[in-house]
């Protein structure tokens, strides 16, 4: 076995253990159950993976991997707009008025970001468009543009307006953008380049880039949560005073 | 020369690592970012209203129009576009930093506590909006300064009141402080 072969292999299999422990952290504190897409999203790149790595260990089963991988591609797919919209809804939960406001502006950012995917697919179909592979990895770029957008928006909208996070649905929100954003870049290029050498290396990078991503959702959902503030900390009648003042303030 | 199918891909990378970049950026920003609640005050009583509502007052605009040439009066609108947009941007600021505290008190143990902390963070994003909103339109002025000005009074009069809520952060901003290094992300 070649170095290469090894280190490929060593970047395939090692995120794939570590999305286990991250399976195992979500339900041991309980985030499976506020985080349900997620989870599944985590369970279904390992089941991807033992399908994917059984194929791929069986000689002649080229075109059932290619289905397989096509298949779970477009699963994840799916999956990563539903914990998308998980991370919204928890950034937006303690405030109405941001449920609406920011609804429809993500809204709105969606709809931009489907158009500008559709027109990208059909416009730049990628350089071997005839192959059903390609087609796959088109539908992916697309996704990829389009997740990677409103991951962006929604860390944008925090920080202009002043939201706080909470420790792993931020650790998701990033990993997730870490992730799209390199699934564009090397989807992109994999469409477009089909010799061997250029594959090889974006297998490298892609599997590189998704143990990264499994590392940060360790790494926050494994980090403890800050601990709330004491009652001594803010006396309430002066938040109630704030609060009265800005009412009056936004009445104007 | 290089074909269109060739530079599609390259553009996708660029955009793709344009991205990442902000992530990244947004990212370590959210660790070191403290909000310096007393550095908002200071900049919020430092902001003078009645400058501000001179700079914004569309009489004082229509006085300048008349009196001067068109080319002396796009010049000296651009300047005070500018100064007042300084000043929503402090205000802007100033609201974030009350967005914060509001969103930490509403995780306090005290009911109480948490509902005058959601209510607070709900009118601090909004002033934060209005503050953009503001932004936008004195930046338009800025770029074209033919356009006839929006009046922007609810914003002179929220400067005001949240100058004199923020003077009392003095007595409030030590607690405050803490509270906000034990939540922020």
């Amino acid at each position: 076995m070649n170095w290469h072969k090894a280190l490929l292999l060593f970047l395939w299999i090692t995120p794939h253990v570590l999305l286990g422990v991250v399976a195992a952290v979500l339900y041991k504190r309980r985030l499976d159950r506020e985080f349900p897409c997620f989870l599944a999203y985590v369970l279904c790149e390992i089941a991807g993976f033992i399908v994917l790595f059984t194929l791929y260990s069986i000689p002649g089963a080229g075109k059932q991997y290619a289905y397989a991988y096509s298949a779970r591609l477009l699963l994840s797919i799916v999956l990563r707009f539903g914990v998308i919209d998980e991370v919204a809804k928890d950034l937006f939960c303690e405030s109405q008025f941001l449920k609406v406001a920011a609804g429809r502006s993500l809204q709105c950012v969606t709809g931009l970001l489907l158009v500008m995917g559709v027109l990208l697919a059909v416009y730049a179909p990628g350089g071997n468009s005839a192959r059903f592979t390609a087609g796959i990895f088109v539908v992916n770029r697309g996704a990829a543009m389009v997740q990677c957008g409103l991951l962006l928006a929604l860390l944008l909208f925090s920080r202009f307006l002043g939201l706080s996070w909470r420790r792993p649905v931020f650790g998701i929100a990033l990993g997730l953008a870490v992730l799209t954003s390199l699934d564009l870049a090397t989807f992109a290029l994999r469409a477009a380049f089909i010799s061997e050498v250029a594959r090889e290396l974006l297998n490298l990078l892609i599997t590189g880039t998704y143990l990264i991503c499994v590392l940060i959702w360790i790494g926050y959902l494994l980090a403890p949560e800050f601990e709330p503030a004491s009652l001594t900390v803010v006396p309430g009648d002066e938040v109630e005073t704030w609060n009265k003042e800005l009412k009056q303030f936004l009445r104007q | 020369m290089i074909s269109q199918p060739m530079i599609a891909p390259w553009i996708f990378v660029a955009v793709a690592f344009f991205a990442l970049g902000i992530v990244v950026y947004v990212a370590i920003r959210s660790r070191m970012h403290r909000v310096d609640l007393e550095k908002a005050a200071q900049a919020f009583r430092s902001l003078d209203i009645d400058a501000f509502r001179n700079l914004v007052d569309s009489t004082e605009e229509a006085f300048l129009r008349d009196n001067l040439s068109p080319k002396k009066f796009r010049e000296i609108k651009r300047q005070r576009a500018w100064a007042a947009l300084l000043y929503a941007w402090e205000a802007g600021g100033a609201a974030m930093a009350l967005a914060k505290i509001g969103q930490a008190a509403q995780r306090n143990s005290d009911p109480e506590i948490a509902a005058s902390g959601v209510q607070l963070s709900e009118n601090a994003f909004r002033l934060r909006l209005q503050s953009i909103g503001a932004s936008l339109c004195l930046l338009t002025e800025i770029l074209l300064p033919d356009l006839q000005s929006r009046t922007i009074p609810p914003l002179v009069d929220h400067y005001r009141r949240a100058s004199e809520t923020l003077l009392r952060l003095d007595r409030f901003s030590s607690g405050v402080r803490g509270l906000l290094r034990s939540k922020s992300a």
